[in-house]
């Protein structure tokens, strides 16, 4: 059900009726979704509506049955993962997934490591620590010994590491404090503004709404609202949705 | 309509294959077997190859035993050999001049016995010569052989599948070691000699292969029957459901390291009783004839077989000794003969007999990468469905039928069936659960709902014991059961479901659901073999009520249970973990998810299904994602968030409750967005 | 000679044996804290470079122990030996990885275990078959030189033998801690799947933990042939199971662990040789073995045990 619909540019990350299984289990069915150079778009959805399967789909980390998932006017469907890192899509993985006894630094230059060009990786180096300044101290500790709040930050610097022009982000508010929560959103709308476009999954509907351009409801696999996020806000067939009413439906 | 999916297979050997599937098909071709194995001496005369045969007999007997072991209960042993060691030198020291100690009094009564005899001393006391039966130790060496067992297993009980398999290895190597170095007990590397032969009624065994060709074969006629009934029985579902998944087999209400215990027990026995034949067959036991090349050449006849299957890992053993003792000598010489003809000297120098530890390591390594089911699979095949079976109705209206569900103790409908206080749990620095207190009423059913990681499946596992609380009881009709063994929570009444299915996947249908009667049946090993009109009485009555429990889900379940779990649909296999969770008669029925990955319709099938049972006297403790479900059925709601209990009531008021809406949409930002 | 030229002796000894137990240990530890695999052939794989290395030695013109070089001879001969040694071993390992264990990386269970066991088999029977059951007297270059600390002996070979493995062992580090491909194999081994969504490719990290492995053991197996003046197909199955012990005390999947469990081996082997008996050498090892696995599975210095059953 779309609630409003903005004539649209050539999208950087788009699906187009994507299923997706896991072994017998259908968990995307026939999804849709759009992300457009510069956006922050907000995949949300209750406990086990597919939205971890979509992170993983757009990574290659599961492959889908059908439906093309395209990236730049490129299908990448089969395209192998380190490629895609290549490409400018860059992971923030649901719970951080450091290396866990490595240090900062040496998680920093995994995130860039598929790239090869060393003077703008240190410049990349640079700007992260202009948004994250408190990870320019942690440098050589080790990332198990971490806070959450402070791993999430590693985490995302991580991704910029690899100077990605899709950010594609699983929960990143998960498991933090709120003051985190707000730092981490913040954060957010700054790399945006800088430049990279953000696919974002999220249980935080409020917050993600509160940033995002655009937003897709999911529920058990099936995208059941999409629309300009200030359409979505309040919304109460969003708050139905994710409480599991709008799929009530008669059987035969 | 036209049963057109059963296709009639056109070549022969497949038709043949059909026709000795049918119950009177087999009888006929194991006793056409049976009866070739008893004439086989009388037609082959030759005493090499029937000495061969006979020693082929014993390692069939040993690759039975690992079969029990690795196939049944999925423990892999790499040094199986040790127990077959401790059989052949339990009997060959009380059966050689090996051991003389000094003669004393206190020998005479097992003088009287027949167990010793008195040695006159050259010039010095007299002393104890061992001539313990061999028939007497059959038996006895094979229950030292379970003793060893048990206590080489114990050490390996909380051991995953890879370190397992290396302690055991290490104690596979540590027996021949000692043997080797204590001489006074087995003449070390020289080998104990001048081992009893058996002696039958006055017979004595001698030289001769034919006796103990017979011998063997009888023993492992009498094993080979052993292991088909263990397999079928409640203890053989057991094994395999720890194989499958161990946790849920704990969760089903078996004792795990009871039965991985019993496993290496006789695995163990069969070895011990093989040692004991071998060595009086050779009379003769060297710490060679054990050693790990030993173990290893018993597994590769196991996994040629077919793990799991009986009549795969005999035959298996039968090929590879047989290989060994009769085709490869001849097989050299074809070779150098073809050498020789063509030209190619390498062929004339071939010396397959001397390789066959390369074939041995050829066939595991070809096995494990492209058959590794084995020769002969342990899982029958599937038979295909009728069109009318694929297609299942669904039927709304709950369930139908006279499956009763006769609660295990009359429950006082005033206290709480379930009630947990003070509830913590926390994982590092998480907290997963936080101070919870909760009370079920019998005869409700009670929902927790949350977002992800509030908690819900940590409650689920502590109740079942299968983690332990740090702070908090857990009472069942006021019995503390908090932190008591999962297997012994599900006698007392409880039993669960899985979120993420854990069900016995390459079990069937109907063996998964049997799994879950373990609690309510007490059929032992003896129990197992004898099968007296008692256990045949209790297996009827289980498989009964595994049907009953079965027919809930309509034609859904049924026209299946032959099949393996893991070919199940997705819905299926929730609604087989839901009656398997039944069949055990539980007070308290915890479903974790129970709708996850169904459509709406099936979804409202189920819901309804749940309903019903409730109305049959199961109180219902549920996680559930989809609310609309909970609507339906719960009397009760509570919300669990961050591990937390920030709401409890009837389903309408949670909905409206702000906090809950806050839990599961997120709080909105501290500053608005620019 | 007093109490403390034996126990000087034996230690200088334990730590030649420790240093090639490490070594051997170390390409074993590397690889099972990647994929979590108990390689068998390891070790076989150890025999067959011992055997490569002599026949490597003799293809340079050494025969036996009679014809020592000196000096710049003896270390351009050495270095060769060790590189061509180490290559081809290295080689081997990655042939078994693709052939005999990459199908089997999905399968749970103990499944690929068993394969390796099968594949250990066929190494053992190779050399078996091909060079016979006897005992080969190895190709030696090295004079006999030797220093006396007391009343105790310090051999050249002695000195061979520290100088390959530690400079390996520093080697191996630096590759591991230092390089680019290394902290990919440090990531890999951590969080597989994360390792991946930063683009590493994981399989070519398991070729390459394999090519290196498999060529540590072929270095071990060439100065153990250097060490002991003979090889045999045997010595896999006893070197490899003090390699193996060693690993699994110094902390399986650990690489600092397997050097510490190599040296503390090797000091036990000859400690325990010297005032006990040595035919119960073998028996006490087994028994370190069974005891470290069942009560601290994690060794001295290693994480927790394995999360696949």
């Amino acid at each position: 059900m779309l609630i409003s619909d903005a004539p649209r540019r050539a999208p950087l990350l788009e699906f187009k009726d994507v299923d997706t299984y896991y072994g017998e289990l259908h968990v995307l069915k026939r999804v849709n979704y759009r992300v457009d150079e510069g956006d922050i778009v907000c995949l949300l959805g209750g406990n086990a509506s597919g939205k971890s399967t979509t992170m993983k789909t757009i990574l290659g980390l599961v492959r889908p049955r059908s439906g093309t998932v395209s990236y730049a006017g490129e299908v990448i469907n089969t395209l192998p993962t380190a490629q895609r890192v290549r490409r400018g899509i860059a992971p923030v993985p649901e719970a951080r997934r450091l290396f866990p006894r490595m240090t900062v630094r040496e998680n920093l230059e995994m995130g860039a490591f598929t790239r090869i060009d060393k003077a703008e990786i240190a410049a990349d180096l640079e700007r992260v620590f202009g948004l994250f300044p408190r990870i320019r101290e942690r440098l050589d500790q080790i990332a198990g010994t971490l806070s959450g709040g402070e791993q999430q930050m590693v985490a995302m610097a991580r991704a910029l590491m690899a100077r990605p022009r899709l950010l594609c982000m699983d929960e990143p508010s998960m498991g933090l404090s709120p003051h985190f929560v707000d730092q981490v959103f913040e954060i957010i709308q700054t790399i945006n503004r800088q430049g990279t476009s953000i696919f974002m999954v999220e249980q935080n509907a409020n917050m993600a709404l509160s940033i995002a351009n655009y937003g897709y409801v999911l529920q058990t696999g099936e995208v059941v609202i999409s629309g300009e996020a200030g359409s979505l806000r309040d919304n109460e067939m969003v708050q139905q949705a994710y409480l599991g009413e709008m799929k009530a439906r008669e059987a035969c | 309509m036209v049963a057109a999916s059963l296709d009639r297979p056109r070549r022969t050997l497949a038709a043949w294959r059909e026709r000795v599937r049918t119950p009177a098909g087999r009888r006929i071709a194991l006793a056409a077997i049976t009866a070739a194995a008893f004439a086989f001496p009388l037609i082959d005369r030759n005493d090499g190859d029937v000495d061969a045969a006979a020693n082929a007999l014993a390692f069939a007997i040993l690759a039975l035993g690992l079969n029990i072991v690795v196939g049944f209960a999925g423990l892999l042993d790499l040094g199986y050999a040790a127990f077959f060691a401790i059989g052949a030198y339990t009997y060959g020291i009380l059966a050689s001049y090996q051991v003389q100690p000094e003669w004393s009094s206190f020998w005479e009564p097992l003088q009287w016995l027949g167990l010793v005899a008195r040695l006159p001393g050259a010039g010095g006391p007299d002393h104890v010569h061992f001539t313990v039966s061999f028939w007497l130790m059959l038996p006895v060496s094979a229950l030292v052989a379970a003793f060893f067992g048990i206590l080489f297993g114990a050490p390996t009980l909380r051991l995953k599948g890879d370190y397992l398999a290396i302690v055991t290895l290490g104690f596979g190597e540590i027996v021949p070691i000692v043997a080797r170095n204590t001489p006074s007990l087995t003449n070390g590397a020289a080998g104990l000699n001048g081992v009893a032969p058996p002696n039958l009624f006055g017979y004595a065994f001698g030289v001769e292969s034919l006796p103990y060709y017979y011998l063997g074969l009888t023993l492992l006629v009498f094993l080979i029957f052993v292991s088909v009934r263990l397999r079928d029985s409640r203890i053989g579902r057991a094994w395999m459901a720890i194989r499958e998944d161990e946790i849920a087999a704990e969760a089903m209400g078996i004792n795990r390291s009871r039965l991985k215990l019993l496993a290496f027990a006789v695995g163990a026995a069969f070895a011990g009783m093989t040692g004991t034949f071998y060595v009086a067959k050779l009379q003769t036991a060297t710490p060679e004839m054990f050693s790990f090349p030993v173990s290893v050449m018993v597994l590769v006849m196991v996994v040629l077989g077919g793990m799991g299957s009986v009549a795969g890992v005999v035959l298996g053993a039968l090929i590879l000794q047989l290989l060994q003792s009769w085709f490869l000598q001849d097989l050299s010489q074809w070779i150098h003969a073809l050498g020789r003809g063509t030209g190619i000297a390498f062929l004339e120098q071939i010396e397959l007999v001397q390789s066959i530890e390369l074939i041995f390591g050829i066939i595991l390594v070809v096995m494990m990468l492209y058959r590794r089911e084995g020769l002969v699979p342990a899982q029958r095949t599937v038979t295909v469905l009728s069109h009318a079976e694929q297609t299942a109705v669904p039927a709304r209206g709950g369930i139908s039928g006279e499956f009763a569900l006769a609660a295990r103790r009359s429950v006082d409908p005033a206290t709480p069936l379930l009630e947990v206080k003070g509830l913590r749990k926390a994982y590092g620095g998480i907290k997963a659960l936080q101070d919870l207190d909760m009370v079920v009423m019998p005869g409700s059913i009670v929902a927790v709902i949350g977002p992800n990681g509030s908690g819900k499946t940590t409650l689920f596992n502590l109740i079942t014991g299968m983690v332990r609380p740090d702070a908090g009881t857990v009472r069942l009709a006021g019995e503390d059961i908090t932190a008591l063994a999962p297997h012994l929570i599900v006698e007392r009444g409880i039993a669960r479901t899985f979120q993420n299915l854990r069900l016995f996947a390459n079990m069937t249908v109907t063996d998964n659901v049997l799994v879950g009667t373990h609690a309510r049946t007490a059929t032992g090993l003896l129990g197992a073999v004898i099968r007296s009109p008692r256990v045949r009485r209790e297996e009827e009555a289980a498989r009964k009520r595994a049907a009953g429990v079965l027919a809930i889900f309509g034609n859904r379940l049924l026209p299946r249970v032959a099949h393996l779990a893991r070919t199940l649909s997705y819905a299926n296999r929730r609604r087989l973990e839901i009656a398997r969770a039944l069949v055990s008669q539980p007070a308290l029925l915890l479903l974790d998810e129970p709708t996850a990955g169904m459509n709406p319709t099936e979804t409202l099938e189920l819901t309804d299904q749940i309903r019903s049972l409730r109305e049959r006297g199961i109180t219902i403790l549920l996680i559930e994602h989809k609310l609309n479900v909970v609507n339906e059925i719960a009397d009760t709601v509570i919300v669990l968030d961050h591990g937390e209990k920030i709401a409890e009531g009837r389903p309408e008021e949670v909905h409206r409750n702000e906090e809950v809406l806050r839990a599961y949409l997120g709080r909105t930002a501290a500053r608005a967005a620019p | 000679m007093t109490i403390w030229d034996i126990l000087l002796q034996q230690i200088i000894n334990g730590v030649s044996l420790g240093a090639m137990y490490a070594l051997l240990a170390l390409g074993f530890t590397m690889v099972y804290g990647i994929i979590e695999l108990i390689n068998f052939a390891h070790f076989n794989v150890f025999m067959v470079g011992s055997f490569v290395g002599l026949w490597v030695l003799q293809a340079m013109g050494i025969v036996g122990q009679g014809h020592p070089l000196y000096g710049l001879a003896l270390i351009g001969v050495l270095l060769t030996a060790l590189v061509v040694t180490m290559l081809i071993t290295g080689v081997i390992g990655v042939a078994i990885e693709r052939i005999a264990l990459r199908p089997m990386r999905n399968v749970p269970g103990t499944a690929a275990m068993i394969t390796t066991i099968g594949v250990s088999y066929i190494l053992f029977n190779f050399i078996l078959l091909g060079a016979g059951a006897d005992s080969k007297n190895y190709a030696n270059p090295l004079p006999s030189v030797h220093w006396e600390i007391g009343e105790a002996v310090l051999r050249l070979r002695e000195v061979l033998v520290w100088a390959v493995a530690f400079g390996l062992m520093l080697g191996l580090n630096f590759f591991v801690r230092r390089t680019k491909m290394g902290k990919a194999m440090q990531a890999t081994a951590q969080d597989q799947e994360a390792a991946s969504m930063m683009g590493v490719d994981v399989d070519r990290v398991v070729v390459i933990a394999f090519f290196l492995g498999s060529a540590l053991a072929g270095a071990a197996g060439l100065i153990f042939g250097l060490y002991y003046n003979y090889t045999s197909f045997i010595i896999g199955y006893t070197a490899g199971l003090r390699a193996f012990t060693a690993a699994v005390l110094g902390g399986i999947g650990n690489i600092p662990g397997a050097m510490l469990g190599g040296i503390l081996i090797g000091l036990i082997e000859s400690l325990g040789g010297q005032f006990l008996a040595v035919r119960w050498t073998d028996v006490i090892i087994f028994s370190i073995l069974v005891l470290v696995l069942v009560f601290r599975p994690a060794g001295i210095l290693g994480r927790a045990a394995p999360s696949r059953s």
